[in-house]
């Protein structure tokens, strides 16, 4: 069953005059994998903010999950699709690594024995459970990234897009992505990386949709069902 | 109409100043109209006027509480002996309502210009280039100050919690968990910025360059002549108002 799907969609930034995303057409499935391909500026990251109705498209239309995007209000939008940001320094705030990934699981009413539970686990997974009542903005970059995606992953999304999730981390630590994202693909979550990342595109091997200058110029368009 | 800005930095400062000065809100209303006058001749987009509407309520709001602890003026809804409305809170509330938008209006002149041009136009008149630079970096950091907190307020959302609906049970905690990830990103930033001056030479020798120039024509010394010439009529002619 087809879970977002863009008919026609552009947007064009403020004061711009070329089109960042332009007449964009596709469909994903529940529980596809996809790798979002393109040159810097090709509008991927735009794409992603689109389907996650950060920006609104000023043509085209986009439904995610059987109804429009704009029906949905941003926390119902996240709780289908879980985002993990190009720069995820952005997205902490809390005042640890613990209450970061906690978060979302506060908010979704979890028990404290589940949080606790969810947090060990990911935490652990990538080695960073030592690090859990440091502040988030002290920590390095790669740990950043990796407390965003760990906060993502334990909120356990029916659909995950991940915007250049191996930027900074190790090759250790790269390979254990690779590891939890076929896991959860295996049990059923859809997941879309964005990357330049050759190595690691070739070892997620999803569906391959390439950009150029906001346009889909390739689509390998399989459903992977 | 292409004027210097120190030009617009005069009438920005004239009309401040007697937006402060005066409280009648006849006066007050025709500040803002020759405000708006200008706003237009410098061409300054108008979108930004439709983020004001939600600054509505809060004047009504200010008038029922002027109103009723001021007590002055001919009540024009009563309860009892309690005045909700009066005369006096509604000039008020006008008067408050007229000073925000001459006060905006001439925000949304400076914010228009060029801020290269803005800094050069400060530093030749003479103002110490360490208090033009604080506020150079003040104005740059305002979008990365809404920026962050607009980032914030989505990576909270997107995790799931729905502010509308949490807002009014638990809105200060929200808040207070906001704030300060804010302020210490923020900080973190300007620590940053001053390493990086360091580093790239601020201050280093005394005579800077500037890229940019800026200079007075014929049509600055005309609108600048006018300006205070209508300014000191006004003056005159409600001095008994
Ligand atoms: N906030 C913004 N305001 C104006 N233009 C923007 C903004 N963000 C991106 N753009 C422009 O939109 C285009 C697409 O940007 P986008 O960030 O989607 O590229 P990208 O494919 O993610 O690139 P990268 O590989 O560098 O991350 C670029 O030309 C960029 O300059
Ligand atoms: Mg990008």
């Amino acid at each position: 069953m087809t879970f977002i799907s863009l008919q026609e969609v552009s947007y064009t930034y403020n004061g711009r005059k070329e089109a960042a995303v332009k007449n964009v057409s596709l469909s994903i499935a529940e529980r596809e994998k996809i790798s979002l391909t393109g040159l810097n500026g090709s509008g991927k990251s735009t794409l992603a903010k689109l389907i996650l109705g950060l920006l609104k498209p000023q043509t085209g239309k986009i439904v995610l999950d059987g109804l429009p995007l704009g029906k949905y209000s941003l926390a119902k939008i996240g709780e289908k699709v879980g985002y993990v940001v190009q720069n995820p320094s952005q997205m902490l705030f809390n005042t640890s690594v613990f209450n970061e990934i906690a978060f979302g699981l506060k908010w979704k009413g979890k028990g404290k024995d589940e949080i606790f539970h969810f947090c060990k686990k990911y935490l652990e997974f990538f080695e960073l459970w030592h690090l859990r009542d440091e502040l988030p903005f002290n920590l390095s970059e790669g740990q950043k990234q990796l407390v965003v995606i760990c906060a993502v992953l334990a909120l356990q999304p029916r659909f995950l897009i991940l915007d250049e999730p191996t930027k900074s981390i190790d090759t250790f630590r790269k390979k254990r992505l690779i590891d939890i994202l076929q896991e959860i693909w295996h049990l059923g979550t859809g997941v879309m990386v964005i990357s330049h990342d050759m190595e690691f595109l070739t070892a997620f091997d999803g569906r391959r949709i390439h950009m150029e200058k906001g346009e889909v110029v390739e689509d390998a368009g399989r459903y992977q069902n | 109409m292409q004027v210097d800005i120190r030009t617009k930095l005069l009438i920005v400062a004239i009309f401040s100043a007697l937006a402060l000065v005066y409280q009648n809100p006849l006066i007050l209303g025709i500040i803002l109209l020759l405000n708006l006058l200008t706003v237009i001749l410098f061409r300054v987009p108008l979108q930004i006027f439709r983020e004001f509407k939600g600054f509505i309520y809060m004047y009504a709001v200010l008038m029922v509480i002027q109103s009723f602890f001021v007590r002055d003026g001919e009540p024009l809804l009563q309860l009892g002996n309690i005045y909700l409305l009066t005369t006096d809170g509604v000039l008020y509330g006008i008067s408050i309502m007229l000073r925000f938008f001459i006060l905006a209006c001439s925000g949304i002149i400076l914010l228009n210009c060029n801020t290269s041009e803005l800094i050069l136009a400060l530093v030749k008149l003479r103002i110490p280039y360490e208090i033009v630079f604080m506020i150079q970096v003040g104005i740059r950091f305002i979008p990365v100050f809404m920026g962050e907190l607009q980032n914030i307020f989505h990576g909270i959302q997107l995790r799931g919690v729905d502010l509308r609906r949490v807002y009014k049970r638990k809105v200060l905690k929200v808040y207070v968990s906001i704030f300060s990830p804010v302020i210490y990103s923020v900080l973190q930033k300007a620590e940053k910025l001053s390493i990086l001056l360091e580093l790239r030479g601020f201050r280093k020798s005394p005579a800077r360059t500037y890229y940019r120039d800026i200079s007075l024509s014929r049509i600055d010394y005309v609108v600048m002549t006018l300006s205070l010439i209508v300014t000191v009529a006004l003056i005159y002619a409600v001095r008994n108002l």
